[in-house]
């Protein structure tokens, strides 16, 4: 939904928080409901896209949407508090309105894993950018080979999405290997211990026919991008989400640029063979 | 079209479009200090006054802080109101310097690319730009080394070179000029064959910019930057005074009940420019944030619109203070 109108770019929706969800004791989930009826039905994007969500008086945040594109009449987004617009939203309550601006960017190629096993690799607060193509693949599970989950944080309480694991747990058509750093664990913790490149390469999926999404913070993905080459995926089968600082998120304000690429419009999905191309910038 | 006018008639055309209720916004001297700024009589136009406004035309357009929207809060309710861009005045622009109106298609480019930024488009729309060659310059000017020139007429509507003798030649290269010239067309001669003063003289050669993009476009990682860059403190002048940079902020300013939101210039140089809340900064060096300065300049904008993001003010070296000379370190960078 890219509107190109001569409409002011940088006017948000109006939403109102229809559910608070702790995740962890710093991280937060909004359900979002948008106040005008004819944009909650024309509102579209797909798994991948991000958005600007507004907390008026303290500014403008950049996250993913986390929901599945699948599930409609709400968006989602998972944020943890760690600055001023951020500690803002998070004080907003059931019934509260904020603003949301996009969808921005691209977002990732999901016809063309058609037929293909996935598996997502995912570390800490890293979870929600893969967590809509999850939701939008488990959605459409009939189009999709084999579906592998590793995600890993560094202690049981730091995972997010607890109640989703379970429900992928229990699926059948799921495999979900869930891990914790060592240290991280707790008496009753029923999955892995070990730190997300280490429990990938045990857990050692298949490469051929298959593609891999990587998300988590960058020593993760530094140690994970190895294991995968080992276990034979080419850089082309593996796939990851660019963060850099934004405002506008329509390639006009100059900030968020990885050398001559910027992260607004190019991404934030990319390939890892488009990451290795990339200077050092992230 | 070309037409002559003489000063004492540009002085009743300006007069008369400031009647008209037409912002008109010409270099000015305020408090000692020349500045692009409104005038209210013609006679305010500092057109001697050398060598260059202290910042450069595109805050026509650009503003350093604008509105973008207000909000208000009652309860669980927000309000957010629109800016009306009708609210934008027209606005001629005189005695615009080559540099800064050749930077205006520039920044057209980045505005105008996918989405539309109707705040510097509108105001862009509404703006009729007359340029003036240069017939003075100093040791910081380089228009000449980046491809242009005291006679460029790049971004110009109406473009006016001083003639012995008095006066101006007078070329128009839009309808916005045209329209200018045919609605005071009283105030307007046919040219005569008066010679036109001489231009400010090049101060350094052209520079080969298309070498200068080859060597950036391999040597994003080289101990050059460091010693390019040590010096630079972040202070962020030379993007707030050039015609070219554009990068903004986006800030709500206001209370807990009601505010605006705005769009404010800022800098690459600045080290909260990329500076993630997680404590993370891709350009956490200050040679790393100058980096992307040359870098943005001279590779990446052409990149992208295929045109060089500096048009040789030389505003950033004259204000620089300690001293860095964005025209030296490309003219080196062409030499190696």
């Amino acid at each position: 939904m890219c509107d190109h109108s001569n409409k002011n770019i940088y006017l948000p929706f109006l939403a109102t928080v229809a559910e608070v969800i702790d995740e962890t004791p710093d991280v937060r989930t909004l359900k979002l409901v948008f106040q005008d009826e004819a944009v909650r039905d024309s509102f579209t994007f797909r798994a991948g896209q991000f958005a600007e969500y507004s907390a008026f008086g303290a500014g403008e945040s950049t996250f993913c949407i986390a929901s599945s594109p699948t599930r409609k009449g709400h968006i989602e987004c998972c944020f943890r508090s760690v600055g001023r617009v951020t500690e803002e939203l998070r004080r907003l309550e059931v019934g509260d309105s904020m603003g949301v601006r996009g969808p921005y960017g691209n977002s990732f190629p999901i016809e063309e894993f058609f037929g293909k096993n996935l598996v997502f690799v995912a570390g800490g607060i890293a979870l929600p950018p893969l967590r809509t193509l999850i939701w939008n693949c488990l959605d459409w599970r009939d189009k999709f080979g084999d579906i592998t989950i590793v995600y890993g944080a560094r202690t049981e309480s730091d995972l997010v999405y607890k109640r989703e694991l379970q429900e992928w747990q229990a699926r059948g058509d799921v495999r979900l290997v869930k891990t914790v750093d060592p240290g991280g664990n707790g008496p009753q913790w029923d999955g892995k211990v070990g730190f997300v490149p280490t429990i990938l390469e045990e857990t050692a999926p298949v490469a051929e026919n298959t593609i891999a999404l990587v998300c988590g913070p960058p020593i993760m993905i530094k140690f994970t991008l190895p294991v995968l080459e080992k276990l034979g995926f080419s850089d082309e089968q593996v796939y990851t989400t660019l963060e850099n600082r934004m405002k506008c998120g329509l390639g006009k304000c100059g900030r968020c640029n990885v050398g001559n690429v910027y992260v607004c419009k190019d991404g934030p999905v990319f390939t890892a063979k488009q990451v290795k191309a990339m200077p050092m910038e992230f | 079209m070309q037409k002559y006018i003489s000063q004492q008639n540009l002085n009743i055309l300006l007069d008369k479009l400031i009647a008209a209720g037409k912002r008109v916004v010409a270099p000015r001297l305020n408090a000692g200090t020349l500045l692009y700024e409104p005038l209210t009589s013609s006679g305010e136009w500092a057109q001697q006054a050398a060598p260059l406004p202290r910042r450069s035309g595109k805050e026509a357009f650009f503003p350093l802080c604008e509105d973008i929207m207000s909000y208000e809060k009652e309860g669980q309710q927000v309000t957010v109101t629109d800016i009306d861009p009708a609210r934008f005045p027209e606005t001629v622009l005189v005695g615009v310097r080559p540099c800064d109106a050749a930077a205006v298609p520039v920044l057209d480019a980045v505005f105008s690319w996918d989405y539309k930024d109707q705040f510097f488009l509108e105001r862009r729309r509404k703006t009729t730009i007359i340029g003036l060659a240069c017939t003075s310059g100093d040791d910081a000017c380089f228009c000449t080394a980046v491809g242009l020139a005291p006679d460029e007429t790049k971004g110009s509507d109406l473009f006016l070179t001083p003639v012995e003798g008095g006066g101006y030649a007078c070329e128009t290269f839009s309808e916005k000029g045209d329209a200018l010239v045919a609605n005071h067309q009283e105030l307007f001669a046919e040219p005569n064959n008066s010679k036109a003063l001489p231009l400010a003289a090049p101060q350094i050669e052209k520079f080969d910019l298309k070498k200068v993009k080859a060597w950036l476009d391999d040597h994003f990682e080289d101990p050059a930057w460091d010693s390019i860059a040590t010096r630079c403190v972040g202070c962020g002048a030379c993007a707030f005074v050039c015609p070219a940079c554009h990068c903004f902020d986006i800030v709500d300013e206001g209370t807990e009940k009601s505010g605006k939101r705005r769009k404010n210039w800022d800098a690459c140089g600045f080290w909260k420019f990329t500076h993630h809340a997680s404590g993370h900064n891709p350009r956490d060096q200050q040679p790393k944030r100058y980096r992307n300065r040359i870098m943005h300049k001279f590779k990446y904008y052409d990149d992208k619109f295929g045109q060089t993001l500096c048009t040789g003010c030389g505003r950033c070296i004259r204000l620089c203070p300690v001293g860095i000379d964005i025209a030296a370190i490309v003219e080196d960078i062409s030499k190696k």
